[in-house]
């Protein structure tokens, strides 16, 4: 196989790293297709439990059908066995592995200001791989990514069609005071009130509502706040300018181990990673930062393959003009010559 | 010149300080404390005690909802202010079955694992002047037969088949205000210290004296 692709030269040598993003959008697109499936399994076990199927009605009749059929190869006894995967990103439980967002732990505590570990414990799988993969959640996993890159493409459309579409930049410490505001508040009404903005948490327990309980509740309403402030203001705003997850996991992932660098060599500075870059970081100066989360969409965009991933503690200096590119040849010749 | 730049920093920092805190506005905004908690909102099975410490303990994730089999658990909606999102049970809904998955699948201590008989969720209360066989209206024996704790919660009067007594061991599940028939529910769930019989009665406060 690799005989042929040596054979045709005008295709590039395989670069598996490529076609992460794709593999990112396959990882959002399902987690989010879960926070949709789960209320329906709920409302389906619900149903099994109360040995309901002749008193339903037809829609519901045709719910448990679906259900039924899906989860058949899986459990034997939906009832209980479909407990196995249960609730949201903002706290769920994986086969018997109760996992919470950081941030939850961090309101509740600053909430009641005492510590209850089984709590504490939770967040510590998400908090080590931040720790070693950065914020990887906010690009891999959070629900409410897979909406705001979705919202971004449309700004992007918008502007193409001639909709000025605000691209104003905030200062990005924004976030970590929003951070400090939640936990002195949080202390202050006692209440977790990281829950009611932190959009993950948001969206979970809407889409929970609106097909379990009584509709969507107001959750809703400041999400789609939240998408009229991107859309209008700055690109994804609220995750790099306002989003209190995104401080915390960016402090946690502040000393990552996995860093996506540039290959200097093969640069050719045509900045098309700075402009695919929804978070704004400037991977053309080498300036990633503990902002970025990983969401490889720079290597996909890259012309040249000049991205990688490196096992480093932080980032190197800028290394000056990509090699491939005109200033870096002109400065090799001003210094030949 | 150093006053107004010490002036200009200050209200520079109060700026950013109350633009941080906007989101958290925006989001009160929308969900003011406008409603009081209600009595027939009951805590799930295993919740503290204390509504503020509840509420300081719960992180909103819903799970508890998500897993009750019988849907009896809602959730606080916005006029809930500092109980938004927390959960709640209407027993004149639906009653909890005490199948303790919620205190189990909780990831925080808003909902500690109880065993059934220690768990306290209120007390049944009946009101004796709404009750159709203790104003020898008829006979019923609904919230006696569906009681899961049967025996220790809730009898029978001695002498009186069908006037129920709630007993020491209810634990305010709340089935039996689910079954009630009788739409001003002569049963309900209420806080502990307020009894197993309801006091407004002029007739009962007589006879008490």
């Amino acid at each position: 196989m690799s005989a042929e692709v040596s054979a045709t030269t005008d295709i590039k040598p395989a670069y598996p790293l490529r076609h992460l993003n794709k593999l990112r959008w396959v990882v959002l697109v399902i987690v989010f297709l879960m926070l949709v499936l789960l209320p329906f399994l709920h409302l389906y076990q619900t149903y099994v439990a109360a040995h309901a199927y002749d008193l339903l009605s037809a829609p519901e009749r045709r719910l448990y059908d679906v259900m039924e059929w899906l989860t058949r190869p899986f459990v034997t006894d939906p009832a209980t066995d479909l407990n196995a995967i249960k609730g949201t990103t903002w706290s769920g439980s994986l086969f018997g592995v109760k996992l919470s967002d950081p941030l939850a732990v961090v309101g509740q505590v600053s909430a009641g200001l005492d510590w209850y570990w089984p709590f504490v414990m939770t967040a510590l799988i998400p908090v080590a791989v931040t720790v070693v993969f950065g914020r990887v959640f906010c690009g891999w996993i959070c629900p409410a990514t897979l909406i705001y890159e979705l919202n971004d493409n449309l700004a992007s459309w918008l502007r193409k069609v001639g909709v000025p579409i605000g691209r104003r930049r905030l200062d990005r410490r924004m976030k970590y005071l929003v951070l400090a505001a939640g936990i002195v508040l949080s202390y202050i009404t006692g209440a977790v009130l990281f829950a009611a903005i932190y959009p993950p948490a948001v969206i979970g327990r809407e889409i929970y509502y609106a097909v379990a309980q009584q509709g969507f509740g107001v959750g809703a309403v400041f999400f789609i706040l939240t998408l009229l402030f991107d859309l209008m203001l700055t690109r994804r705003g609220f995750c790099r300018y306002v989003c209190p997850g995104g401080a915390l996991y960016s402090l946690l992932g502040r000393f990552r181990l996995f860093r996506i660098r540039r290959k200097v060599e093969t640069c050719n500075d045509c900045a098309k990673c700075n402009a695919i870059c929804q978070f704004g970081l400037d991977p053309l100066h080498d300036d990633f930062g503990q902002e970025c989360n990983n969401c490889s969409a720079c290597i996909a965009v890259c012309p040249t393959d000049a991205l990688k991933f490196t096992v480093s503690m932080r980032d190197v200096p800028f290394q000056g003009p990509g090699h491939l590119g005109r200033l870096y040849r002109k400065q090799a010749q001003g210094s030949g010559t | 010149m150093r006053r107004r730049d010490f002036l200009g920093k200050a209200v520079f920092t109060t700026a950013i300080i109350g633009f941080s805190a906007l989101p958290y506005g925006l989001a009160r905004l929308l969900s003011p404390a406008t409603a009081r908690p209600r009595q027939n909102h009951l805590r799930p099975p295993g919740a503290l005690k204390d509504d503020k410490a509840f509420n300081a303990a719960c992180i909103g994730c819903g799970l508890c909802g998500e897993v009750c089999p019988v849907r009896a658990i809602r959730f606080h909606d916005r006029t809930g202010g500092d109980r938004s999102n927390t959960p709640y049970i209407d027993p004149s809904i639906k009653g909890c079955i005490l199948c303790g998955l919620c205190m189990k699948h909780c990831p925080t201590d808003a909902l500690q694992e109880t065993p059934i008989r220690k768990i306290d969720m209120g007390v049944a209360q009946i009101d004796r002047v709404a009750c159709y066989p203790w104003v020898d209206r008829g006979i019923c024996g609904a919230c006696v037969s569906i009681c899961p704790l049967g025996e220790h919660a809730i009898g029978f009067k001695a002498g009186n088949i069908y006037r129920p007594v709630v007993k020491r061991g209810c634990v305010g599940c709340g089935l039996c205000v689910e079954v009630c028939p009788e739409p001003s529910l002569a049963i309900r769930i209420v806080d502990r210290s307020e009894g197993t019989v309801a006091k407004h009665g002029i007739g009962i406060r007589r006879k008490r004296q």
